[in-house]
């Protein structure tokens, strides 16, 4: 027996069907620019859909059943294809993705981890998303939630994260992060914004039963902007508006910002300073079908040394060769720059398929240099069953993950607050077979076996006879 | 002839008659060696290339489909009601043999017999004389002086009570197919969520532990039950209900058409995805400001006084009237009473239990009579009975006609636990209607299991014109020089025979 008032029921039934004791979902589109963006305030904006469950070892059912279930119960909550997130997409990357709650005592706990970065996002996920929310997207901050401006941002994504807390019980968050460009959207070319600009709407009631809900602003530096309403709370930088029921803005509440003494908004030239720690590209070259180069090249842009963990989990579509793995710093090889070197090839599983393979290690990285990294890869050829319908597209590969690691020296330093950064997917294009082939194969070999066995059987029972040409 | 003068020309050339392989008997063997391969290949081919179609007991499932599960009932009159009408019994057994043959499909199954002696069986239900008609503790029945005398008000009660009539079709459609486990989800749905215009909690669980539970556990002798409950805000009617003005008063009502649109799936999230187990939803409905007072309007467009429907097999909804205070955002125990009284009586519809009959009141405070329940078990086991035959005999039938169906020895095995778990349910009806109902739905779930088995489709959609399509570039090229030269040998062996008889 369960009772549900604020938390999902439909969720919270998932949740106690499959004994999990943390859950992040998320489902984003587009490539977060950590450049010129920093850092998100979710740090799970992987391109595609990315699920990690942590589960207690129970003796009724393992936690791969556990972890099959989830998967097909959330795509059908979410219709997203989570479903496919099988054996081939499945790693437990636990320095990476550790629990973020209180670590439980009562079994051991497993992770499961796979990302999918082809799903696409759109309104079918969205609207199960804000089912999940009391109010839903009548009242609140989530009315702004319109699907035609959210999807029209130049990045979005969303997020379900359920993290179990000894003395909380357990904690569920709801996210949605969008990067809207007013400049984009705007006939003048400026970047004046307001609620109703960029979502059509503004916020006409608060959601009664929430306890509080606030919008912030993060203020520019210069000075000549305007933001109306006019009497937030200013603090560090930041103005706020709370929106309880006793504050004393207007309703409907429309929030915006003006720049009057501007006609139109240039953007600023390169070069421009990153803001994050990090900045990281990754590629796949090589003009082949059946080999390639990995090649990764991560930059430090603070002034301190950098210890960061690099995570690739690579579908067995790719194989890595270890042994090519080079580490430069402008064409010097480096090796000594990367330790602590793990790595899984892809094992076969009990369905007959690979699972993927991990590559697990931690890089130093020198202040303000850039670090290359490069192995060579071979590209599987694969059965022809195993093609999708649009084999031609290529085959998405998820991004790597670099994460933080303490630092060696206990200096506190500014630019190490850093979290999870999610590389670019890649396209890879693998050799793609005449999908016509096998009936050809059995044409040919059928004819092949017709000539043999009719010549022999032709030499074996013809009759020979002399025939008399009359000359 | 020729080939003598061709020899005498001197050319160095052998006679082709005489070169060794050159005789007829050895081509002649080379022929029929091809052949008798090919013969000897044949059944080797057809087994690997055919589906696996394994026999089902087919006679056996004629057999028990003809079969009918039948409950023996013993009725025994107290001696306090035969004193006084000596043939009390013979009429009352009479009528009830009217009625049985009146209305067949009531009696279904029931074997009723009215017993002189009082031997302690379990399955015994007495009649004794009593203040008044009412039903006493297990399987017991008092009637008073009046009813005792008139031998078709006992014969009617009694029918009543062990084989209620299924009063319509609408009345059957309402009850939900059996099943081992139900969800039940109990809803609190706030139309709107203006401020202070909302429910935002509420005593659920002293009300079921009132209402809910009583019976449910009295009902686990048929099926398990999950509860859940949950409070939503914001779930919109998809419709526009009526506007009533009662002069300055405003209300709205909702028309019989209304009700069969009230629940709006796509914006209410009632239900998820976690299992396949039934749900039986029921929703507690506060109407927003603009549409309260809300009421349910019969054909004349009057309000009545029913702030509850039931959804036939879906649920049942209840409409919240309350007059909010600006305090009650908190439905407390006594608020949730009546509604949770109304849960309890549509669950017990929506599972089919029989109401008791007219006239006659309940001796004790139970919820749910020993004759209640018997009853229910009767028809449940009897309907699952009836289920199981219906499956097994599609399957059957099922696999006769379509010749490309496989089947398996999952399925066999499947159908064969049916039959042995229906088998047991006759055997066990004539002690216990639990213990038969168990098995019934045990044999219900396997042929349906049987019957729905993935690997019965599997070559449905693979044709035996692919593989002749695959078959046919090999087989046609090579049978016809084989087949040819059989014809030509055939030909030249006859002729040479009837030279031979020439000669």
């Amino acid at each position: 027996m369960s009772h549900y008032a604020l938390f999902p029921l439909t969720l919270g039934q998932i949740l106690r069907e499959y004994a999990i004791t943390e859950l992040h979902l998320t489902l984003n589109a587009g490539k977060w620019n950590y450049d010129n963006w920093g850092h998100p305030h979710e740090a799970g904006v992987g391109t595609g859909a990315e699920l990690w469950a942590w589960m207690g070892v129970s003796e009724v059912t393992t936690v791969d059943e556990r972890w099959s279930g989830l998967r097909n119960a959330l795509s059908g909550l979410f219709c997203a294809s989570l479903g496919s997130l099988d054996t081939r997409r499945t790693l437990s990357p636990t320095v990476a993705f550790p629990l973020s709650g209180s670590t439980p005592t009562f079994a051991p706990h497993e992770l499961r981890h796979a990302s999918l970065p082809s799903e696409n996002v759109c309104t079918e996920n969205l609207t199960p998303f804000l089912k999940l929310l009391p109010c839903k997207s009548h009242a609140g901050l989530a009315a702004l939630l319109n699907p035609q401006k959210v999807f029209d941002a130049d990045w979005h994504g969303m997020g379900i994260h359920v993290i179990w807390k000894e003395d909380a019980g357990v904690e569920l968050k709801l996210t949605l992060q969008a990067v809207f460009n007013p400049v984009r959207t705007s006939a003048g070319k400026r970047r004046d914004w307001n609620l109703q600009s960029l979502f059509d709407r503004t916020i006409e009631r608060p959601c009664p039963v929430a306890n509080s809900s606030s919008v912030t602003v993060i203020l520019p530096e210069e000075e000549d902007h305007k933001i109306t309403p006019e009497n937030p709370t200013y603090a560090d930088g930041l103005a706020i508006y709370g929106l309880s029921s006793s504050s004393n803005f207007t309703i409907p509440l429309n929030i915006g910002m003006h720049w009057p003494s501007e006609h139109s908004f240039h953007y600023p030239l390169p070069p421009l300073t990153p803001v994050a720690p990090l900045s990281v590209k990754r590629t796949i070259h090589g003009t082949t079908q059946t080999r390639g180069v990995l090649s990764v090249s991560v930059t430090n842009n603070s002034p301190q040394e950098l210890l960061a963990g690099y995570l690739e989990m690579m579908p067995a579509l790719l194989t890595l060769w270890m042994h090519t793995l080079k580490v430069e710093i402008n064409s010097q090889l480096r090796s000594d720059l990367l330790s602590g070197l793990k790595y899984h090839p892809p094992s076969l599983q009990s369905n007959d398929r690979l699972s993927p393979s991990m590559l697990q290690a931690v890089l130093t990285i020198p202040p303000k240099t850039t670090l290359k990294i490069s192995m060579e890869v071979n590209k599987a050829f694969l059965k022809y069953t195993e093609h999708p319908p649009d084999a031609m597209r290529g085959w998405d590969l998820p991004g790597a993950v670099f994460f933080p690691l303490p630092q060696l020296s206990h200096d506190t330093c500014s630019s190490c607050d850093w979290e999870r950064i999610y590389t670019p997917t890649l396209l890879v294009d693998l050799p793609t077979p005449d999908f016509s082939m096998p009936y050809n194969v059995i044409i040919l070999s059928c004819t092949l076996m017709t000539l043999i066995f009719g010549s022999i059987f032709n030499l074996l029972t013809r009759k020979w006879v002399v025939v008399e040409i009359q000359e | 002839m020729n080939s003598a003068t061709f020899a005498n020309t001197g050319s160095g050339f052998k006679d082709p008659r005489k070169l060794s392989f050159e005789r007829d008997w050895i081509r002649r063997t080379v022929l029929a060696s091809y052949w008798i391969v090919i013969i000897l290949a044949f059944p080797f081919w057809w087994h690997l290339t055919s589906i696996e179609r394994l026999a089902l007991p087919t006679s056996q499932i004629r057999l028990q489909v003809q079969k009918n599960i039948i409950f023996p009932i013993a009725v025994h009159f107290d001696a306090s009601i035969t004193e006084q009408n000596p043939n009390l019994n013979s009429r009352v057994q009479t009528l009830l043999r009217d009625s049985a043959i009146n209305e067949p499909g009531r009696w279904k199954g029931v074997d009723l017999r009215l017993q002189d002696r009082n031997d302690e069986a379990s399955n015994l239900y007495t009649v004794a004389l009593g203040e008044q008609t009412s039903i006493a503790h297990s399987r017991h029945l008092r009637v008073n002086k009046t009813d005792a005398q008139s031998a078709t008000r006992l014969s009617s009660i009694l029918s009543d009570l062990i084989a209620p009539p299924e009063s319509s079709t609408s009345h059957s459609q309402r009850v939900v197919q059996y099943s081992n486990h139900y969800r039940l989800a109990f809803t609190l749905l706030n139309e709107g969520a203006a401020p202070n215009r909302f429910v935002e909690t509420w005593d659920v669980q002293a009300a079921l532990a009132e209402f809910i539970f009583p019976l449910i556990s009295r009902l686990s002798i048929l099926h398990n039950f999950t509860v859940e409950s949950q409070v939503q805000y914001y779930a919109p009617l998809a419709f526009e209900p009526k506007r009533l003005t009662f002069g300055d008063t405003e209300a709205s009502g909702l028309t019989q058409e209304d009700l069969t649109v009230f629940v709006n799936s796509a914006e209410w999230t009632l239900a998820s995805s976690v299992s396949n187990d039934p749900v039986l939803h029921f929703v507690l409905f506060a109407p927003s400001e603009t549409h309260s007072p809300m009421s349910i309007i019969d054909s004349e467009g009057r309000p009545t006084n029913q702030y509850s429907f039931l959804l036939p097999q879906w649920g049942s909804i209840f409409i919240l009237n309350n007059e909010f205070n600006s305090s009650s955002l908190h439905l407390s125990y006594n608020d949730l009473k009546p509604v949770f009284c109304n849960f309890a009586t549509q669950l017990a519809a929506l599972l089919g239990v029989p109401p008791v009959p007219l006239g006659l009141s309940m001796e004790e405070s139970s919820i749910l009579s020993d004759w209640q329940l018997d009853a229910l078990l009767r028809r449940r086991a009897f309907q699952n009975v009836q289920g199981s035959q219906d499956t097994l005999h599609s399957i059957v039938k099922l696999v006769d006609q379509i010749n490309n169906m496989p089947v398996g020895q999952v399925v066999r095995d499947d159908v064969l636990d049916a039959l042995a778990s229906l088998h047991e349910a006759y055997r066990t009806a004539i002690a216990s209607p639990a213990l038969a109902l168990r098995w019934s739905s045990r044999a219900l779930s396997m042929a349906s299991r049987a019957f729905f088995n993935p690997g019965m489709l599997a070559l449905l959609y693979f044709p035996a014109e692919h593989k002749y399509a695959v078959y046919t570039p090999l087989f046609a090229s090579i049978s016809v020089p084989l087949v040819v030269a059989l014809i030509r040998d055939f030909m030249a062996w006859r002729r040479g025979s009837q030279d031979d008889g020439r000669r």
